[in-house]
């Protein structure tokens, strides 16, 4: 350990140390200064410097572009890593917004705090090629995310939710670790790549199946698939709206980063070399199928008996969580880009849907289905919003939502061998289809129907009406031009 | 049966003993003992793989151990506080009668 070592890793982590430091001034500010005043001035203000260290951090995040191998390569960029990682920081900028208006708790500086926090983790996690950092990363996402969901003083639910999701997460990030160790019992490595050029040479013995098994279901809870679903619900239901928020996009971006990189570099798609095969790719595209396919049927099942916006935004994201993982089936390196966009797509538009919730929450509404009704009339931005964001969901074109699918959907059926990949397309299709009915149904409620008594026009805070139209307005462009996102992807 | 055997299957009983329990066991104090035991059979892995390995090689075994038992301190420490945040509004921690989000 030298001096200039040091300096590349700081030059290499300044975005990250820099949420880190101003969630630490968020807390000492909201402690010291903004500590006696009002509720909403306290939110207002703490958030007001969480999103400053947001956009401080977003600044720095050129600097430090030179693609260095600091400590043996534990933060290896792959590329579009920092476009990535600009994406997260701007969705938790959008959560930040959305957060400011609320009364959830008293704790109005931890929130803020925790929730730069866990951007950090995320930064990391889709930045490191190490096991040992991507397991401290996951950690720090996982426990500052429980914290979060607990955080909401009114709602009944709340605590129990952060309870299910703590439970469940503590058993994933346990069944990940002990796959890790076997992985590492096996290659003698904790670098993904490395791991992923060793494995080729193994003989494919049962050990290399378990592990691969244990490590996947953990990373699986992580972008909430079927069977690992279980917790999203309630956490979505019980979380405060913004604390869901940001599970459902940037916990959900990263997720499906990490995964990328540990099936196709850990598990061994790129090291197909000059033989031209790909050497353990068949391993993991069947279990992959299968979670699929379960997230695909049972996501989308569930969502259609939901009359709770957020419990029904839950059982879409698993739904969309199971289209996703159509991309990861094609082993090629090119699938990276179309899951990514998926991934991003997916992000934009479920933190819009949420951000129509907190709105609609902090104007003392209950976003429940039938408490939808009227809401075309009440505030025409909101409703039309929330339509683009949902439509998008669905899939309808020209929105990106279409794109995102169209692409997995791609992959899906030109990975190889194409015989085995029809019958996994056309659940997808299927499943979209019946998606469209839950999907045309926040529509129905928020554009045609009259509100069952009349209601006063919806007051909402100028700053999220602002971020949900450039959301709404990123889902619109992101179709007509989807190179824009693609291409810094590829 | 050599000692690195002796060793992982050892861990994979602690394993298996803390997965059945995690699963099972109707009290969340108690899942969270099964937690920390799937945990710790994770580490007794990764010492036994560094220890028994080709030698000599990087510390990677011994670090992530150290690393993953400060993680799971504070993983005890987030979850003992959930537990106690539901005590005082449940006044239970039996996870069957914590369940007020359904659907």
């Amino acid at each position: 350990m030298n001096g200039p070592l040091h300096l590349d890793l700081l030059r290499q982590l300044l975005p990250e140390a820099v949420l880190v430091v101003s969630a630490l001034a968020v807390l000492l500010l909201d402690l010291r200064v903004f500590g006696r005043r009002a509720l909403s001035e306290r939110m207002a203000n703490s958030g007001t410097c969480a999103a400053v260290g947001l956009l401080a951090s977003w600044g720095v995040l050129g600097m430090g572009a030179v693609p260095v191998e600091t400590l043996a390569g534990a933060f290896r960029p792959l590329p579009g890593t920092q476009f990535l990682k600009g994406v997260l920081l701007l969705l938790s900028l959008a959560t930040v917004v959305f957060a400011m208006p609320g009364r959830f708790t008293r704790h109005a500086g931890e929130f803020f705090a925790l929730l730069l926090i866990a951007t950090a983790g995320m930064m990391l996690l889709i930045g490191t090629d190490n096991l040992l950092m991507l397991f401290v990363a996951l950690e720090l996402v996982s426990l500052t995310l429980y914290v979060l969901t607990a955080l909401h003083e009114e709602r009944p639910g709340a605590t129990e939710a952060a309870l299910k999701y703590f439970l469940f997460g503590g058993i994933a990030a346990a069944l990940t670790l002990f796959g890790m160790s076997l992985l590492y019992g096996l290659t003698g490595s904790v670098q993904l790549s490395v791991i992923g050029s060793r494995l080729a040479a193994l003989p494919r013995e049962p050990l290399l199946w378990i592990a691969l098994v244990m490590t996947l279901s953990g990373l699986a809870f992580k972008i909430a698939v079927a069977p690992f679903h279980l917790w999203a619900p309630d956490v979505y239901q019980g979380a405060p709206t913004p604390a869901a928020a940001l599970v459902a996009s940037g916990s959900k971006v990263a997720g499906f980063v990490l995964l990328l990189r540990v099936l196709h570099v850990g598990f061994g798609a790129n090291t197909a070399g000059s033989a031209g095969r790909i050497p353990w790719s068949p391993g993991w595209i069947p279990w992959i199928a299968v979670l699929s396919t379960l997230s695909m049927v049972a996501g989308n099942l569930t969502a259609l008996r939901q009359t709770d916006l957020r419990r029904l935004l839950a059982y879409s994201a698993i739904a969309q969580g199971g289209y996703g993982l159509l991309g990861l089936m094609d082993p090629r390196p090119e699938s990276g880009a179309a899951v990514l966009y998926f991934a991003v797509t997916y992000a934009i538009t479920a933190l819009g849907a949420f951000g129509v919730v907190a709105a609609m929450e902090a104007a003392g509404e209950e976003p429940t289905l039938p408490g939808l009704a009227g809401l075309g009339r009440r505030s025409p931005v909101l409703a039309a919003c929330l339509s683009v964001f949902v439509l998008s969901m669905a899939g309808i074109p020209p929105l990106a939502g279409f794109f995102g699918k169209f692409f997995v959907f791609v992959r899906a059926i030109s990975s190889e061998p194409q015989s085995g990949r029809l019958w996994i397309l056309s659940v997808a299709v299927g499943t979209s289809a019946v998606a469209l009915y839950y999907y045309l149904q926040i529509v129905r409620h928020a554009l045609l129907l009259p509100a069952a008594t009349p209601a006063p026009a919806l007051r909402v805070a100028p700053l999220t009406l602002f971020a949900l139209l450039l959301l709404a307005g990123a889902t619109l462009v992101l179709g007509f031009l989807p190179g824009l996102l693609l291409n810094p992807l590829q | 049966m050599s000692a690195a055997t002796l060793h992982l299957l050892l861990a994979a009983a602690m394993f298996c003993i803390g997965l059945a329990g995690a699963l099972c066991r109707r009290n969340a104090i108690l899942v969270l003992i099964g937690i920390e035991l799937m945990l710790n059979a994770a580490n007794l892995n990764f010492l036994t793989f560094w220890k028994y390995g080709p030698q000599p090689q990087p510390l990677d075994g011994p670090v992530f151990v150290l690393f993953s038992v400060a993680i799971a301190a504070a993983e005890a420490a987030v979850g003992l506080a959930l537990i106690i945040a539901i005590h005082r509004r449940y006044r239970t921690t039996q996870l069957e009668e914590i369940s007020r989000l359904r659907g």
